[in-house]
């Protein structure tokens, strides 16, 4: 067979492209690369840029993103506070790695070393956020007084206890910041707030109403003061103004002076005739006059 | 000739056997699934290959043991009046014959129980796992793959090669799956860099494609098994290999295709199209195309579009590219792919996502928005109330605890990214985090605030404090945003007990009614008193006229009666008493006793009689 050269030479330019391919690597700006030579971690690279290492199986090289993870807790915790009430919390987290070294051994083993790294952090975190939250009463969380909440000192609290114990088992990464993204109440004590704040606006409701009434009562009070004022003050003026009227008619009295007898007579004979406006059953005998004539009176008379 | 046969034979089968078991070790450790599936072929490949050789050594033995007999009979003559030609005097040609009758069908059966089996395994492994698994070590499988596959084509075709020669056809089975493995190992190459190049999918589909691919030869073994049976035996013609898969060397050798098709062509245009000279050179040159498609397609890549609205970073090895990195929207030139890289990002498009309640998309079409009824879906935050002496007192010291009420939120947050270095260098999803402290402010926010003051005038001072408070944040971060607005367009209290609130403002409304009501009273007594009062006062006025000119009539008429009173008294009076009388009785009921015995008592009945006429009254009997 006839050998082409341009066919074998660009089959040999193939396989040293191959061969390269299996012997250089890239490490981007975000990525921190860690180097293993027969499983053991022999090299970490922080820089960006190209590197060259043995071909697999003998060396192999791991990528991790060193830029700074968020991740939220992956559950809505409940924890009591220092006063006995049931707070629900939800905390994120920016953590990034610090010794890839010392990261990569402990999270190898899990095809998402970065995800298993979190669970860690999430367990580590509900410890931490338990013990913190149990030192601070409700009033650090929610306060709407001048001082307001202590939201920042409490995050700082966490942040800490956290940071202390990563140190102290170089895990190779760090916590750089920590956050509350949610607070709650349990469900049942949900329904309480909500009872709670229907207690209030019916409070409200209920000054509304009764301020109401108490208002209409002054003003109707008020006004029947006012009214019976007015009309005591014109009872009294009538009666002056008749007092004035009697005292006029008794100055003609005097002319009855000349016969009191008579006017005694003609006074009680007005009486008699007013008395005797109403329905009135009358009954007379003989002796009274005019019927004394049903006794021949009149006859008698009329003989003499 | 024979030795390089059975050389390039073995050859074949250690090819098979290392690419097998070093292509599946890689697949495992780069969880390529397409990659295990078609290693599974270099599998079977190899034991057809280690069958097809040692058949090949029996037909060789076979043929030694024919020219032997040939230089025996043919120095000796034919001295025996007898000549033997007992199976047992071709004790290789026996052998050949029942590993052929035996063996070979044994095997095939064989290779149709791992075919079969192969098959529905990784049907049932693929249909357990995710369509987008992650292919790791995607560089070191790739390398990998595309030198097996090189290796494994130049071995390929060079056996392919020799087995058109019909005395070594024995290679063609191997050669077959030789070649098939080096397109197979290509092709797994261009799954993992589909993968790589933000296709994840491309690895799964293409695992399922070769798994379909190993039920169909399966089928076609079983077939073949079935066709033997009844396949005439026709003396001197030599047989296909039973466990020989068409289909495979139809995979492994797709130039039978081009010559098919160019027959077919021939055939329907009338003349030789195989013969024209553009056939003839597409035909020699097709490698030689396809590898100057692969550098076009390669230097493709040294040009990049960035469009209107985005900015790219550029990346050299991984390292930002200094004095370069940002590119602005237009073309620019690069090195090729994977020496540099750029990588997309929507820079002046304002984002935005929202904190607390998402918008219920069943209802967007309504018009009305009313706190009654629910309009998203609620997710209630904590708000603080200023303690009015109602919270209650905790454990602790007897300090008293500020009451919590609840609200629905729904605050939309727009930003623009004003640094992108920062933006993707910073921070791993800047999206995610951006959210999270837009979240944590507006907590920390309503938590301090009071639920009364920020549902009226509060409003628009805490939508500039949140504002600030998250941009704070971002730029703490250094995540290179900018935030454009944040918005309290929802804040209401939770559906609950927002009818609560409502009544509160109609008990307002009650309260304004019942003192309006009152004032109209007061107006109506006032007024009323007043003319009253007026009434009585001139009534009085009339009624001391009335006196005083009774008592002065009275006076005068008396002036005159004292004189006709003088003229006769006893006369007078009685007159005056008879008129008067006559007067005052006129309408009154009268009874005079008319009798001397005055002892009798009489009783008069006195009482009131009913009208006759009302005795015939009859009362209607009652409507059932």
């Amino acid at each position: 067979m006839k050998r082409n050269p341009l066919t074998i030479g660009i089959g040999i330019l193939l396989i040293i492209i191959f061969a390269l391919w299996l012997c250089v690597f890239q490490v981007r700006q975000s990525e921190v690369a860690v180097v293993t030579t027969f499983g053991k971690v022999t090299r970490s690279i922080t820089e960006p840029g190209a590197y060259l290492k043995a071909p697999w199986p003998i060396q192999s090289d791991h990528h991790l993103d060193q830029r700074v993870q968020n991740f939220e807790e992956s559950k809505f915790t409940e924890g009591l506070t220092k006063d006995g009430f049931n707070l629900l919390t939800s905390v994120y987290v920016g953590w990034r790695i610090t010794d890839p070294k010392a990261f990569f051994p402990k999270y190898a083993v899990s095809a998402t070393p970065m995800v298993e790294a979190e669970r860690g952090l999430e367990r580590l975190l509900g410890n931490a956020k338990t013990a913190v939250i149990g030192r601070h009463p409700l009033g650090a969380f929610i306060s709407a007084a001048d001082g307001g909440n202590q939201f920042v000192e409490i995050e700082k609290q966490i942040l800490e206890a956290i940071k202390t114990e990563l140190k102290a088992n170089n895990y190779g990464l760090d916590i750089d910041f920590l956050g509350f993204k949610r607070l709650g109440l349990p469900e049942s004590v949900t329904q309480n707030v909500f009872e709670r704040m229907t207690s209030e606006r019916q409070l409200l409701i209920n000054r509304s109403q009764f301020e109401g009434e108490a208002e209409a009562l002054k003003i109707r009070s008020e006004a029947d003061r006012k009214a019976a004022e007015q009309l005591s003050a014109a009872e009294a003026k009538a009666r002056e103004i008749r007092g004035k009227g009697e005292a006029e008619a008794a100055k003609s009295l005097s002319v009855f002076q000349q016969n009191p007898e008579l006017a005694n007579f003609i006074f009680r004979l007005e009486a008699l005739e007013s008395s005797l406006k109403d329905r009135s059953t009358l009954v007379f005998d003989q002796s009274t006059p005019p019927f004394d004539l049903f006794r021949g009176a009149s006859t008698n008379l009329l003989r003499k | 000739m024979e030795r390089d046969t059975k050389r390039n034979g073995a050859l074949n089968l250690c090819a098979l056997l290392l690419a097998g078991v070093a292509g599946y070790a890689v697949a495992r450790y780069a969880n390529s699934l397409a990659g295990q599936v078609g290693m599974v072929f270099v599998g079977v490949g190899m034991l057809v290959a280690a069958v097809s050789w040692f058949q090949m050594r029996l037909e060789d033995r076979e043929r030694l043991e024919r020219l032997e007999f040939d230089e025996l009979t043919k120095g000796k003559g034919a001295s025996a009046l007898f000549e033997s030609k007992d199976a047992e005097a071709f004790p290789a040609q026996r052998s050949r014959e029942q590993f052929e009758r035996f063996f070979v069908p044994v095997f095939t059966v064989f290779l149709l129980l791992i075919q079969g089996g192969a098959a529905w395994f990784f049907h049932r492994l693929l249909s357990q796992v995710a369509l987008d698994t992650r292919v790791t070590q995607a560089t070191m499988a790739l390398s990998l793959f595309a030198v097996f596959a090189l290796i494994l084509f130049i071995l390929g075709k060079f056996s392919a090669t020799m087995a058109r020669m019909g005395e070594f056809r024995l290679l063609r089975p191997g050669a077959s799956y030789v070649l098939l493995g080096a397109y197979l190992c290509f092709a797994i190459t261009m799954g993992i860099v589909g993968v790589a190049a933000g296709f994840p999918k491309a690895d799964f589909y293409l695992a399922y494609g070769l798994c379909v691919l190993l039920g169909l030869v399966a089928v076609e073994t079983v077939i073949s098994l079935v066709l033997e049976i009844y396949r005439p035996r026709i003396k001197g013609k030599v047989g296909r290999p039973l466990y020989e898969s068409r289909l495979v060397g139809l995979l492994g050798q797709p130039e039978g295709l081009i010559t098919t098709a160019a027959q077919a062509l021939d055939y329907q245009f009338g003349f030789k199209v195989s013969d024209t000279w553009f056939y003839r050179f597409f035909e020699k040159a097709l490698g030689w195309l396809v590898l100057l498609q692969a550098v076009i397609l390669l230097l493709s890549t040294c040009l990049v579009v960035i469009d209107a609205g985005e900015q790219g970073l550029l990346e050299r090895f991984g390292k930002p590219v200094a004095g370069n990195t940002l590119l602005e929207p237009g073309a620019h030139l690069k090195m090729p792919w994977p020496i540099d890289r750029v990588y997309r990002y929507r820079t002046e498009q304002i984002q935005s996502f929202t904190v607390g309640s998402t918008p219920d998309p069943s209802k967007e079409k309504e018009r009305l928005v009313l706190w009654t009824v629910s309009h998203t879906k609620e997710e209630n935050f904590l708000v603080a109330s200023r303690d009015q002496g109602y919270g209650t007192t905790n454990r602790a010291g007897g300090k008293r605890t500020p009451p919590v009420s609840l609200l629905v939120v729904s605050i939309p947050v727009q930003y623009q990214i004003t640094n992108l270095v920062a933006w993707a260098y910073n921070n791993e999803d800047a999206d995610s985090l951006l959210q999270d402290i837009a979240t944590r402010e507006v907590v920390r926010f309503l938590a301090g605030a009071d639920l009364g003051d920020l549902m009226t005038s509060g409003r628009l001072e805490a939508s500039q404090t949140l504002l600030e408070r998250i941009q704070e944040g971002a730029e703490v971060r250094k995540m290179g945003a900018k935030v454009i607005s944040v918005g309290l367009q929802d804040l209401h209290p939770p559906v609950k007990v927002a009818p609560d609130f409502e009544k509160v403002i109609g008990a307002l409304q009650t309260k304004q009614a019942k003192i309006l009501a009152a004032k109209a009273d007061d107006i109506k007594t006032n007024a009323l008193a007043e003319a009253f009062a007026f009434a009585m006062v001139n009534s009085s006025e009339a009624e001391r006229v009335a006196r005083e000119l009774e008592a002065l009539s009275q006076a005068s008429l008396f002036q005159n009666q004292v004189p006709a009173f003088q003229a006769a008294p006893s006369v007078y009076a009685q007159r005056a008493f008879l008129q008067t009388f006559a007067r005052a009785t006129a309408g009154a009921r009268k009874y005079v006793l008319l009798t001397t015995n005055t002892h009798d008592v009489l009783t008069f009945d006195l009482q009131e009689k009913i009208r006759a006429d009302l005795y015939d009254l009859t009362v209607p009997a009652p409507k059932k």
